[in-house]
């Protein structure tokens, strides 16, 4: 089977996958809950569909794609905006702070990503160049607002309800792939263009089955039980009291 | 090299969701540790550390001063855990019907939540005092505040017929 094919087929089975979970979150209707992922999912859909009546013609092919992409990245931070809310609304001590490191993460990523069009400005000539370096700069601020909301939840040590940690793991693993392919792109040569292509189509394809998932499947309760024995409370009381008169 | 950076920080982005992905399965059973105020209390006061400084050679001072302060962090991640615990535990309580329970709930949340700021406050005070002995950054706001946590907790407890009692003394 040839490197097209199977991209091809990568193409029809994720769309395939899309509707399927277009029509989770409307029968979960976690649309409601989650609006912001649910335009992202929709416009994805329609993207796909447009792609794929535009594929014939190159050039209009090209602005399609590249003008769903940017609008796909615009949802995609509207999405981690979403979860960001999600996961520290119910906790008003903990938002204000969260909000300052966030504004602080957003300015500093802006301003990385600002210095990598600087650099690679000079090397990016043409418009497929100059495209990818934009779209290499959006992704990189999309990877690290989602790796900052990661590391801060477990800084604050908060949990996660299982959709909203679907969502973001989902968007992470493709946002993070897709950064990875999009830089490579533009530094190798049009040989390694369809291996690229099939790793983004797989890593999408993986997002959708992640979010899928989460959806789908009920959320585990947790249980506290383990509640510590009264021996090792005096061992560890003795000892410290020992540390304290040595 | 602003392609490495770049790189480098999309391969961490995935091994950090991985690394989520497994402590996401180890949270699922969450373990309660207790944590005696009255010793942690002791490793704080100031005037033991003033008196330890008074009769104690330098050197041994800074080695005893870096002991107890390895045994404070200790104290302290442990509160930090048991706040996240709260915190989730009382999520649940937080949705429930009756508005004496939801409203308690909250001030559960919110206490563990200063808490778990004030900790990480603790642990980089405790960090700069054992790089500098000399220094006396005391974490003085955790101990009342985990007490009162810990009455809010109990008090949960009380109003709710489950397993808040429990949860309030195993912390």
């Amino acid at each position: 089977m040839s490197g097209q094919l199977i991209i091809h087929d990568l193409w029809i089975g994720s769309i395939v996958l899309q509707v399927a979970l277009a029509l989770a979150l409307l029968a979960t209707r976690a649309w409601r809950n989650f609006p912001a992922f649910a335009a992202y999912i929709f416009f994805c859909l329609f993207e796909a569909g447009i792609t794929y009546a535009l594929f014939e013609n190159k050039k209009a092919y090209f602005c399609a794609f590249w003008i769903c992409e940017a609008i796909g990245i615009v949802l995609g931070l509207a999405v981690v905006r979403e979860i960001f809310t999600k996961v520290f609304s119910p906790h008003p001590a903990l938002r204000k702070l969260a909000t300052i490191i966030f504004r602080v993460a957003v300015i500093a990523l802006v301003l990385l990503a600002c210095a990598v069009i600087y650099v690679q400005s000079a090397s990016a000539t043409g418009l497929v160049n100059a495209v990818l370096l934009a779209a290499e700069a959006a992704r990189l601020v999309e990877v690290g607002l989602i790796m900052f909301l990661f590391l801060s939840s477990s800084v604050f040590g908060l949990h996660w309800r299982q959709n909203v940690f679907g969502i973001a793991l989902g968007l992470g693993m493709f946002a993070a792939v897709d950064l990875i392919t999009v830089t490579l792109i533009g530094h190798m040569g049009s040989t390694t263009q369809l291996a690229f292509k099939l790793v983004r189509g797989i890593s999408f394809s993986t997002s959708l089955l992640i979010w899928l998932g989460y959806l789908l499947v009920p959320e585990r309760a947790t249980s506290s039980g383990e509640l510590p024995k009264k021996a090792q409370l005096e061992q560890w009381n003795q000892a410290v009291t020992e540390l304290i008169n040595r | 090299m602003i392609t490495v950076i770049v790189i480098a920080l999309a391969l961490c982005a995935v091994v950090l969701f991985y690394m989520a992905v497994r402590s996401r399965r180890k949270q699922a059973v969450q373990s309660l540790r207790p944590v005696d105020l009255t010793a942690f209390h002791t490793l704080l006061d100031r005037d033991d550390e003033l008196f330890i400084k008074e009769k104690l050679p330098r050197s041994k001072f800074v080695h005893i001063k870096r002991h107890r302060i390895r045994v404070a962090a200790r104290y302290v991640a442990r509160i930090a855990s048991n706040a996240s615990t709260v915190l989730h535990e009382s999520e649940r309580a937080r949705l429930s019907p009756t508005p004496e329970v939801a409203s308690t709930a909250e001030q559960v949340m919110e206490l563990a939540g200063q808490i778990r700021v004030q900790c990480m406050v603790a642990i980089f005070k405790l960090s700069l005092e054992y790089a500098m002995p000399s220094l006396q950054l005391t974490p003085a706001m955790l101990v009342p505040k985990y007490q009162s946590l810990r009455e809010n907790v109990r008090r949960l407890g009380d109003l709710q017929t489950q397993n808040a009692v429990p949860l309030a003394n195993a912390i």
